[in-house]
C-alpha cells in the first residue's frame, strides 16, 4: 500500500469534507444530516478513489455499484459524486433547495450517478443482493458495495437481507456497518442495544471483519489482503465517529440533522486547513 | 398458450393459481429476462412445474416478503422482468413501503401476484383472506391493479401485465373449479372493460371471480324483466372512464367485489362519478368493513351477500 | 375403441405425453408431467371423456393408472381390453 495512494485517499476525503459543509452551510434552515455523512468519509473516500471500478458513464454497465441504505448520509455520497465529475459544484449548491436533484435523501437520477432512491431505512442491502444476484447471473464479476448504520440494523428488513444473502452465496456483496454508535435520538445502547454486531452478521453467514473506518491505511489493506475463499458476502463492521472531522460535531449527536450557522461554517473551514 | 375448448376447462378446474403457475412458465420460456420470485409457495402458487423446468430464473426468497420486494427491484433495476408472488396479504400489505418506494417512487418495473385473494381461504380465517389490497395499493401512484375473472383471464392479464411498462398488482381470486366467463379468446387490455352482457336499466360492475354470480343475478333479474348491463371492470386501476361515462345513463349502478366496500372497485368507480353533477345512485355490494366468522367460500359469499340470490335481493330494494 | 384404450388415450391427453412414456404401471408424481396440475387435468379428463363426477376422496386416493380402474369402476364404467 503505497504512500502517494493514502495521500490521494486522504485528499479525496477532505474535499468531500469541504463539500460536505459548504452543502450544510447552504441547506440553511433545511439543516442537513451531517454528522452521519461525516462518519462515513473514508469509507466513500476508500471506495471511490481506490476500489471501485468505475468511468466517466455513470450508467456503464461494467461498473461496480454503489448503495447508500443509510440514506440520510447523502451529503457525503453526493460529495463524492461531485468529486469524481458526476456532479458540478454549482449543482452541490442547489441541495434541498426547491425541486433539486439533491435532497436530503438521494433520489434515483442515473444520469448523475445515483443508482436508488433510499432513505427509508432497512431497504439497501435487499436491493444490493437483487443487484449481486444479477451480475451472478450475467457472469460479470463486479461487486456491489451497500453502507448500512448501525441505527438501522434495528429494522428487521435488513436481517431478512442478512439471511438471503449467505443464503445465495453472494461473494461478490460487500457492506459497511457504520458503527459510529449513535442513531435518531441517542446512542444505541440507549435506544436499542444491537451489541456485538460482528458475531450477528458472523451468525448469518457472512464473513466479517471489524475495522477503525476512519484509517484509510486499514480499508485499503483490507481489499488489498482479502482472499476470497469462502462463497460468503462480506461485512466490514467499521468502527466510527459520529461528526469526524469538527470539533464541534465529533461524538454530538445534536448533529444527527441541524444547521450548520456562518459561525461553525467559518470555524470547519479552519479546522480543515489545519488538520490535514 | 393455444386457448381452446379443452384448454379452458382444464385451467377452470385446477383453478387461478395453478393456470398462473402454467402461463408464467409458457411464458418464461418465451421472454429471456424473465424471473419469478417467491416467498415459500411454489406449491400453492402452481411453480412447481416452473421450479423444475427453469430453476435458474426462479428464486425463492423464504417467508421474507420486505426482502423479496426489495430483491425483485434490485433485479428489475438490472433489466430482468421480475415477477413475484405469494399469498395476497404478504404480497401487498407486509412489504407496503417496499411497494410505494420501490415501485411506485423508483418505478421499478414488477408484476406483483397476490393469489388466494378475496374470500377463498376462508377457512384459514381473515390472516388470509385479504379484503384490503386493493384500497391499500390504490394510493400508490406508478401501479396497475387488474383482477381477472377467470383462469383464461388470469393468462392474458398476466402476459399484458409483463408486457407492461407499468408494475401491476395482479389480484387472483377464486378457487379450484373456477367458474367459466370466458370460452373463447378474446381482447384483453390493461385498463379496458369487457361488457359481458348488456342491458339498460341497471349497470353491474364487478372484479375478479365474484363476476360470476355477477351474471347469474343479471340472469334472475332479466327474468323479472330488468334488463341488466354486466361489466367485467378487470382493471380497478387505471380505471375505464369511457364506460362510467356511459354508466350516467343507467337507473342504477351496482358494485360488487371480494374486497372491503371502502378502498376497493366500489370506491374508484364512485369516486370517478362523483364528478358529474347528478350521477345514478350506486349500490356497494362487497365485505361491509368487518372481519366476520371463518368459513367455506361458498359459506362466506353468502354470508358477505355475495351469492346471486343476495345480490337480487339487495339490487331489487335499491331500485326505487 | 375399447373402454381400456380410451382409459389410456386420456392419460396420454391430459398428461399431454407421447405413448412412448406412458405404461400401465405409471403411478403418481412418477413423471413430471403427472404433478399436481397434470393430476387436475387427468381427473378433468376422465369426467368428461366417461362423463362422470369424481368424488375428492377417489381423486386423491387416485394414484396410479392401475388404481383408476378399480376406481372407475365404482361410477359403473368397466374398463376391459
Amino acid at each position: 500500500m503505497d504512500k502517494s495512494n493514502i495521500n490521494k485517499i486522504q485528499n479525496f476525503s477532505k474535499s468531500i469534507r469541504r463539500n460536505i459543509i459548504d452543502m450544510a452551510f447552504s441547506a440553511g434552515a433545511s439543516s442537513a444530516h451531517l454528522g452521519g455523512a461525516l462518519s462515513i468519509v473514508e469509507i466513500i473516500s476508500t471506495l471511490f478513489c481506490h476500489v471501485m471500478k468505475y468511468n466517466d458513464d455513470p450508467q456503464w454497465q461494467d461498473r461496480d455499484r454503489f448503495i447508500l441504505s443509510k440514506g440520510h448520509a447523502c451529503l457525503a455520497y453526493y460529495a463524492a459524486l461531485c468529486e469524481i465529475g458526476y456532479i458540478s459544484k454549482d449543482e452541490l449548491q442547489t441541495f434541498e433547495k426547491d425541486s433539486s436533484k439533491l435532497l436530503g435523501h438521494p433520489v434515483i437520477n442515473r444520469e448523475i450517478g445515483i443508482d436508488f432512491s433510499n432513505g427509508s431505512l432497512g431497504m439497501g442491502l435487499s436491493l444490493g443482493i437483487g443487484v449481486a444476484l444479477s451480475l451472478k447471473k450475467r457472469k460479470k464479476n463486479n461487486r456491489v458495495f451497500v453502507i448500512i448504520g448501525d441505527g438501522e440494523c434495528n429494522e428487521g428488513s435488513v436481517w431478512e437481507a442478512a439471511m438471503a444473502a449467505s443464503h445465495f452465496k453472494l461473494n461478490n456483496l460487500f457492506i459497511f456497518i457504520d458503527n459510529n454508535k449513535f442513531q435518531q435520538t441517542g446512542t444505541n445502547d440507549q435506544i436499542m442495544k444491537t451489541s456485538d454486531l460482528r458475531s450477528k452478521w458472523e451468525s448469518f453467514g457472512w464473513e466479517t471483519i471489524d475495522i477503525d473506518g476512519h484509517n484509510i491505511k486499514e480499508l485499503c489493506n483490507y481489499f488489498e489482503s482479502m482472499e476470497d475463499s469462502e462463497l460468503k458476502p462480506k461485512a466490514i463492521i467499521a468502527n466510527t465517529v459520529k461528526g469526524k472531522g469538527f470539533s464541534f460535531s465529533e461524538n454530538n449527536n445534536d448533529w444527527h440533522h441541524s444547521i450548520l450557522t456562518k459561525k461553525l461554517y467559518d470555524q470547519a473551514l479552519e479546522e480543515l486547513e489545519v488538520n490535514k | 398458450m393455444i386457448i381452446d375448448e379443452r384448454n379452458i376447462k382444464m385451467w377452470s378446474t385446477i383453478g387461478a393459481r395453478a393456470t398462473f403457475g402454467i402461463a408464467a412458465l409458457e411464458i418464461a420460456k418465451k421472454i429471456d429476462n424473465l424471473i419469478v420470485c417467491t416467498c415459500d409457495v411454489s406449491t400453492s402458487a402452481g411453480l412447481d412445474r416452473f421450479r423444475k423446468t427453469l430453476p435458474d430464473k426462479y428464486y425463492d426468497l423464504g417467508i421474507a416478503e420486505q426482502n423479496l420486494i426489495g430483491v425483485a427491484a434490485g433485479l428489475a433495476s438490472e433489466g430482468y422482468n421480475v415477477i413475484t408472488t405469494t399469498f395476497a396479504p404478504f404480497q401487498t400489505l407486509r412489504c407496503c413501503e417496499q411497494i410505494k418506494v420501490n415501485l411506485g417512487y423508483m418505478k421499478q418495473k414488477i408484476c406483483m401476484v397476490g393469489i388466494g385473494s378475496g374470500l377463498a381461504l376462508g377457512t384459514l380465517g381473515f390472516t388470509h383472506c385479504c379484503v384490503e389490497d386493493v384500497g391499500v395499493l390504490r394510493s400508490i401512484p406508478n401501479l396497475n391493479i387488474v383482477s381477472p375473472a377467470d383462469s383464461l383471464e388470469t393468462i392474458k392479464a398476466l402476459e399484458a401485465a409483463v408486457n407492461s411498462e407499468k408494475s401491476t398488482y395482479l389480484r387472483l381470486t377464486g378457487s379450484s373449479n373456477n367458474p367459466i366467463i370466458y370460452n373463447k379468446d378474446y381482447e384483453f387490455k390493461i385498463g379496458k372493460s369487457v361488457t359481458l352482457v348488456d342491458g339498460n336499466d341497471i349497470i353491474i360492475f364487478c372484479a375478479g371471480a365474484i363476476t360470476k354470480n355477477c351474471l347469474t343475478a343479471a340472469e334472475i333479474l332479466q327474468k323479472k324483466n330488468i334488463s341488466v348491463k354486466v361489466v367485467n371492470m378487470h382493471t380497478i386501476k387505471p380505471i375505464d372512464k369511457n364506460i362510467l361515462d356511459e354508466s350516467q345513463n343507467f337507473k342504477l349502478i351496482v358494485s360488487v367485489e371480494e374486497h372491503n366496500i371502502y378502498g376497493g372497485l366500489g370506491s374508484a368507480i364512485a369516486e370517478y362519478n362523483s364528478t358529474f353533477t347528478n350521477s345514478p345512485k350506486q349500490l356497494f355490494l362487497g365485505i361491509k368493513d368487518i372481519y366476520g366468522s371463518g368459513g367455506t367460500y361458498d359459506y362466506l359469499k353468502e354470508k358477505h351477500r355475495l351469492d346471486p340470490e343476495k345480490i337480487v335481493e339487495d339490487i331489487l330494494k335499491n331500485l326505487d | 375403441m375399447s373402454s381400456k384404450e380410451k382409459y389410456k388415450e386420456i392419460f396420454v391427453k391430459s398428461l399431454s405425453i407421447d405413448n412412448a412414456k406412458f405404461h400401465e404401471k405409471l403411478k403418481y408424481n412418477e413423471i413430471p408431467e403427472w404433478d399436481s396440475i397434470g393430476h387436475m387435468t387427468l381427473m378433468s379428463g376422465l369426467e368428461e371423456g366417461f362423463n362422470i363426477s369424481l368424488e375428492t376422496d377417489d381423486i386423491v386416493d387416485f394414484s396410479s393408472f392401475e388404481k383408476g380402474i378399480e376406481i372407475l369402476q365404482k361410477y359403473k364404467v368397466k374398463i376391459d381390453e
